[in-house]
């Protein structure tokens, strides 16, 4: 008996059996927890205990904590530090290395990767025995150019720790922001530079007023990974300073850490959380609205 | 103009060598340190080549340090997460791509969310949910949680696949008689291949140097991954560089193999996400 293509690709129990384990995983580790901690945002509850409805009062409390304020001072530092860094840097090679003459593309860009592909845990070590104020690389440098000058990296109470921090968080993952940028840049058709050429455009007119343009759709995405990253940035700070000096570095996801797993305060820790996704949806809305906000297409 | 036009040239290719130099020598520098003894890296010879070359410390690391045991986790991992990731998501994909039912877009969006909620805001439940249902401490608890946060970006590069593979494919199939089973495994799988590839690297990237879940979800030192395993030594070996640097470069160097023989299309699988997402 033959079936029509149609019935057979109706067939209810195939479809379901085909999606169900994709969508109950999914379901389960991601969706539920997310609906775990807005309703957990709302208790007071040590993680043993049985948990005590406090409704906002946990939000009132967050924003009356010192902490919070310093928490999301240190994430725009960071968000704002590393995409400029990230971006403006990845644009400059990217666009350099379009060019026709150039030595050695292959291996600049093998080499711009390794970071990327290199476990948290060494770039932290490696960068923690780099800041190190007695030992460590740059004060050694400066001993042996004869300077007095020496930096305590990592132990500033001010702003300059988190920038430590920042700074090698951005080296880590520049590589892949490269990447994405010189596709996007190598995917655009020659016959827009030829125009340009044709209409006596220098290099950079031409980078100013078509590549970077035409480029607005790998900019929204570099932007987004690159901005929403650094306000909810965790591993390098939890490797690196451990939030300190004191709560210098801390950042709104390493706040809600502490607070869910160092404190036992699981209800006030998700109302961190619940911040930290309003924070990250209001910024990505954001940036979607400045950038690109018509389909390009060539 | 043309000796501007050189110069130019000359600076902007200067500065991606400087660049190339920011990238490379930190880890030329942890390269000859995890060769070093301590004097010499903190006092002698800071920057410039071991002399003499000490093997020792790399012995050190291994033997005082299980850094195999951390490497075994961090494989079993690895491996039954892709292979359940790479199954789901193919499966789902295959669903949402060609067969019709009721669901099939709200099924689609709502997978695609997946991509926009920062795995931090679902952290806490996540450990209190793994806790509550027995598995704390496991390869499981690492394994599952895994196999979640990949799917909808491995459904997503699956889906865009899948799409480009004509009906007739099957249609033939169809009209042989076959059941839809046959018809996926026989002739679907085998055309994926491109994809899959992508799915597994990007896949196996992600889960291999993840940190943020396997800090919280494995406590257990006979279980930690790789990078949570690390950070136990880091702290052992806080006065004696050499060692600690020996194994951070033994736990890079899988990473780096892989990266050399591989790197073409690792590139080239994170910048289709890159693409595939906008």
């Amino acid at each position: 008996m033959q079936y029509s293509m149609h019935s057979i690709l109706s067939n209810k129990k195939a479809a379901f059996i085909f999606a169900f384990p994709a969508l109950a995983v999914f379901s389960f580790i991601v969706i539920y927890p997310l609906f775990s901690t807005l309703f957990m945002s709302l208790y007071e509850w040590d993680g043993i205990l049985p948990g005590k409805f406090i409704f906002l009062d946990n939000f009132k409390e967050m924003f009356k904590d010192d902490i919070l304020y310093r928490s999301l001072l240190n994430g725009l530092i960071f968000a704002v530090l590393q995409t400029v860094i990230q971006l403006g840097l990845a644009t400059l090679f990217a666009l350099t290395m379009l060019r026709k003459n150039l030595y050695g593309r292959n291996i600049l860009r093998k080499v711009y990767f390794v970071p990327v592909v290199l476990s948290v845990t060494v770039v932290c070590q490696l960068w923690l025995s780099m800041y190190n104020p007695s030992y460590g690389l740059f004060n050694k440098i400066f001993e042996i150019f004869g300077l007095t000058y020496r930096q305590d990296w990592l132990s500033s109470m001010g702003v300059a720790s988190i920038i430590a921090v920042t700074i090698t968080c951005s080296w880590q993952y520049m590589g892949y922001q490269f990447a994405l940028i010189y596709a996007g840049a190598k995917s655009i058709p020659e016959h827009y530079f030829e125009a340009a050429k044709i209409d006596g455009a220098t290099s950079l007119q031409t980078h100013l007023k078509v590549t970077i343009p035409l480029l607005a759709e790998t900019y929204r995405i570099t932007a987004i990974f690159a901005f929403v990253g650094g306000l909810n940035a965790f591993g390098h700070i939890s490797i690196m300073t451990r939030g300190g000096p004191g709560t210098a570095t801390y950042t709104l996801t390493y706040f809600m850490y502490r607070a869910a797993f160092r404190l036992d305060q699981y209800g006030y820790g998700c109302a961190v959380a619940v911040l930290l996704v309003l924070q990250s949806i209001f910024v990505t809305l954001l940036i979607n609205r400045l950038i690109a906000h018509e389909r390009i297409t060539y | 103009m043309k000796i501007i036009e050189k110069l130019k040239s000359v600076l902007l290719q200067s500065f991606l060598w400087i660049y190339f130099v920011v990238s490379l020598y930190p880890l030329m520098y942890m390269l000859f340190f995890s060769l070093k003894n301590n004097e010499e890296i903190f006092f002698t010879n800071p920057l410039g080549l071991p002399n003499p070359i000490r093997f020792g410390n790399y012995l050190n690391a291994v033997t005082s340090f299980d850094i195999l045991k951390f490497f075994r986790n961090s494989t079993i991992v690895a491996i039954f997460s892709i292979i359940f990731i790479v199954i789901f998501s193919l499966m789902f994909s295959y669903a949402v791509a060609r067969m019709t039912w009721r669901f099939r877009e709200t099924a689609k969006k709502y997978m695609l969310l997946g991509l926009f909620i920062p795995m931090q805001v679902i952290m806490i439940p996540l450990a209190v949910l793994v806790k509550q249902l027995g598995f704390a401490n496991s390869h499981l608890a690492l394994i599952i949680p895994y196999i979640a946060f990949n799917l909808s970006f491995s459904s997503l590069i699956f889906y865009a696949f899948l799409r480009t593979i004509p009906i007739e494919m099957e249609e033939s199939a169809f009209l042989d008689g076959a059941t839809i089973y046959r018809s996926f495994l026989q002739i679907i799988v085998p055309l994926i291949k491109p994809a899959l590839a992508t799915v597994t690297i990007f896949s196996f990237l992600n889960v291999w140097n993840e940190y943020t879940m396997a800090l919280i979800l494995v406590r257990n030192q006979e279980l930690k991954t790789l990078p949570i395993g690390l950070l136990s030594f880091a702290g052992q070996f806080s006065t004696e560089w050499g060692p600690m640097g020996a194994a951070m470069i033994l736990a890079s160097i899988p990473m780096i193999i892989v990266y050399l023989i591989m790197g073409e299309q690792i590139e080239n699988a994170l910048t289709i996400g890159g693409a595939v997402k906008g």
